[in-house]
């Protein structure tokens, strides 16, 4: 599987490649900068791309803007994007195209490389990964009047998880469920939000992504 | 018995007397008195100051038609527009002339209407048709200005003698259009009237001592003369020939000269500020308050900022800098187990790991407080719509601003509304609330609106004190309202320019 990574730091960049194949991913390039990014992922076309928020020229959001023009040209091409805070602004303009092969996660979670890991191969399926921050903002703009306000403990948990972009089996596995429990929590979500159910984990996600930034 | 209660009667009152000292003296001298029209328009602006819309004009035209009338009666008439003493002449009697009735009616309007408009309603109609620009709190001492419309009647006299004692439609006309122009220059451009009047009265008041130097007269004829004499006295008519020297003794038309010139002069600090700070007569009130008001606004600037940078380092100290300590222990003990234990010393890696993340969250809250990343990336106007998105409640963002502002302004605005909606999260129970924005005519203006229940009380508490002490270092302003039962609506206004187009996001 073919990666483009595009950090500023040194270490960083140096790290990701490190990481990345060593779970064997080939590093098709790793830039510096935007303009580069852009380059990049227009020329290789690779299978996903790990891309930081901040990166030069302007040091400010080039990277995000790189990714959004990149994927403006060629839709769905995988972008994980990558920063030190998340934003909901942020997350909600990479949402916005409904392509999936989406990720926006915090830095931090690069630690617990299983995890991130995981995470850059669903962006590469063309999944969608929302770091937990963003989903827990989403779920906290909600009322308790509202039809989210319905839905059971465990339910909210199942759903913050499948907002964060995670299969059946990852869910059951993180709440010590089995599977089959956790698909019986989805269809009663899905009833209560009055959503479509779907047996597509991807569309899942964006519908329940979709519902949230309403 | 209510503060409005007691205005009303007051109103009334005054109305009623207008009309009784408007009708008794006509009814005695079975001629309509002069005053009639002015008097009965005072009483209608005061019983009804919904109505001076109509009033006013009404109250011109029939002051001009009875002048009028009044003009064309007479088979020998002398009059000027100069001053309520020069009546026209029919047989023994001085009958008013329009030329006199219509700036005395335009007076007394003046005065009506501020009457009317000081116990009606300030944003009324009437203020802004009778004052335009000096309805207007800041632009009150330009109420002077309304000194030009005697100003120029006197002047008219001095300078365009022919064309004011002319009588007819013409002069009619003429005064109308005179009265108009004049109007309209007090009430639109307050401070060149100030400055004309001034000037204005200077003039007139020399002129009018000049007069009392002719040595080979009797009396003088001054402008704009506030007495009145016939010399010699008991000289009349002879075969139909008006015999006798009309104007003022030398003695009153000196002391009115003084008078006018010092009034003149007096008022020359406050339409001429740049000449008496030349000469140093007088201090600029309007630069004196500025400068207190930028002392007060730095002093608190330098306050926050100093409190920000005891908040920051006390942040850093008891946050991150203490983890960063737990992590080097852990690290260090790690070290020294994992020759004995490697168990124990994986768990404390763990550990270590956990706290490193927790240094980060932390860290990163620290720099949301201090700089949020959005708006250093983007400009205010997407922060706001980021923390719209970051507020536990729905907010509808409505936001038009294309060009990037002054970095401070944006921080200081940013945090405004932070502030704001965190008051509005906190207290107004609100579901659902509203942030605009827009940039226009050089000025920054947000308003956050919150659905919830209202009656914040912006005297409680130090939140808004503490946005209104911030925004004035950038000379900009606070407004609060919020009835009880909501919503409460927060506008702040900001002067500024755009310093430079939004990079757009290609």
């Amino acid at each position: 599987m073919r990666v483009v990574i595009a950090e500023d730091q040194f270490l960083l960049r140096d790290g990701l490649a490190r990481l990345l194949a060593a779970h064997g991913f080939e590093i098709a390039a790793a830039v510096d900068s935007a303009p580069g990014l852009l380059r990049a992922l227009l020329e290789f076309r690779p299978d996903v791309s790990v891309v930081d928020v901040r990166l030069p020229p302007t040091f400010t959001d080039d990277g995000l803007r790189a990714a959004l023009a990149a994927r403006a040209r060629v839709p769905g091409l995988p972008v994980l994007v990558l920063s030190q805070y998340v934003e909901q602004l942020y997350a909600a303009e990479l949402l916005a195209d409904q392509a999936g092969g989406v990720g926006y996660l915090l830095k931090d979670r690069v630690f617990t490389d299983d995890q991130f890991v995981d995470a850059v191969r669903a962006v590469a399926a063309g999944g969608t990964m929302m770091d937990a921050e963003v989903v827990g903002k989403l779920l906290g703009r909600r009322g308790a009047d509202e039809p989210i306000g319905l839905l059971s403990p465990r339910e909210r948990e199942v759903l913050e998880l499948m907002a964060e972009g995670r299969s059946n089996s990852a869910i059951a596995q993180r709440l010590f469920v089995t599977e089959k429990a956790v698909s019986k929590h989805s269809t009663s979500i899905f009833t209560k939000l009055g959503l479509a159910p779907s047996d597509d984990d991807n569309r899942r996600v964006l519908a329940v992504l979709a519902y949230l930034n309403s | 018995m209510t503060e409005r209660w007691r205005l009303r009667n007051l109103r009334w009152g005054a109305g009623l007397v207008a009309i009784a000292v408007a009708v008794v003296p006509t009814l005695t001298l079975m001629v309509p008195h002069p005053w009639a029209v002015p008097l009965v328009a005072l009483a209608v602006a005061l019983v009804w100051p919904h109505q001076m819309r109509r009033v006013v004009p009404a109250t011109l035209i029939l002051a001009a038609l009875y002048g009028f009338v009044m003009v064309d009666n007479s088979s020998r008439w002398q009059l000027s527009l100069g001053g309520m003493h020069e009546y026209v002449m029919v047989g023994m009697k001085y009958v008013p002339s329009s030329l006199v009735i219509l700036p005395l009616a335009y007076g007394v309007l003046v005065l009506g209407g501020w009457l009317a408009w000081r116990t009606a309603e300030r944003t009324s109609e009437l203020g802004r048709l009778v004052f335009g620009q000096l309805a207007e709190p800041e632009k009150r001492w330009h109420l002077w200005a309304f000194l030009l419309v005697p100003v120029v009647l006197m002047a008219g006299e001095l300078l365009f003698t022919w064309c004011w004692f002319r009588g007819g439609p013409l002069g009619v006309i003429l005064s109308i259009a005179v009265l108009v122009a004049t109007h309209w220059l007090v009430t639109r451009h307050p401070g060149l009237a100030l400055r004309m009047a001034t000037a204005g009265l200077v003039i007139v008041g020399v002129a009018g001592v000049l007069a009392t130097r002719s040595p080979d007269q009797a009396i003088a004829i001054a402008p704009g003369q506030l007495t009145h004499v016939i010399w010699p006295p008991g000289s009349w008519m002879v075969d139909g020939v008006l015999v006798f020297q009309s104007g003022t003794l030398p003695g009153p038309a000196l002391i009115q000269g003084l008078a006018f010139a010092g009034l003149g002069l007096a008022l020359t600090p406050l339409a001429f500020p740049e000449l008496g700070r030349l000469a140093g007569l007088a201090t600029d009130g309007e630069l004196t308050r500025r400068v207190q008001r930028l002392t007060e606004s730095r002093a608190v600037v330098v306050d926050t900022a100093a409190a920000d940078l005891r908040r920051l380092e006390r942040d850093l100290h008891d946050g991150a800098q203490a983890r960063l300590v737990a992590l080097g222990m852990n690290l260090r003990a790690a070290e020294k187990l994992i020759p004995v234990s490697p168990d124990a010393a994986l768990a404390l890696v763990a550990e270590a790991r956990a706290t490193s993340a927790r240094a980060l969250t932390e860290l990163r809250e620290l720099v949301r407080g201090v700089h949020p990343p959005v708006l250093a990336d983007r400009g205010l106007g997407d922060a706001l719509r980021a923390l719209a998105l970051d507020t536990p409640m729905k907010i509808k963002a409505d936001i038009d601003l294309p060009d990037r502002l002054p970095a401070p302004v944006e921080t200081a605005c940013y945090f405004a509304v932070a502030e704001v909606l965190t008051n509005a999260v906190k207290h107004s129970g609100a579901r659902a609330g509203q942030v605009s924005a827009t940039h226009r005519d050089g000025a920054l203006r947000i308003m956050v609106t919150d659905f919830g229940v209202g009656g914040a009380d912006p005297a409680r508490g130090t939140g808004l004190a503490g946005i209104e002490k911030r925004l004035a270092a950038f000379d900009g302003i606070v407004a609060v309202s919020s009835p009880v039962g909501g919503p409460t609506m927060v506008v702040m206004e900001v002067p500024c320019a755009s310093s430079s187009p939004r990079i757009s996001s290609s």
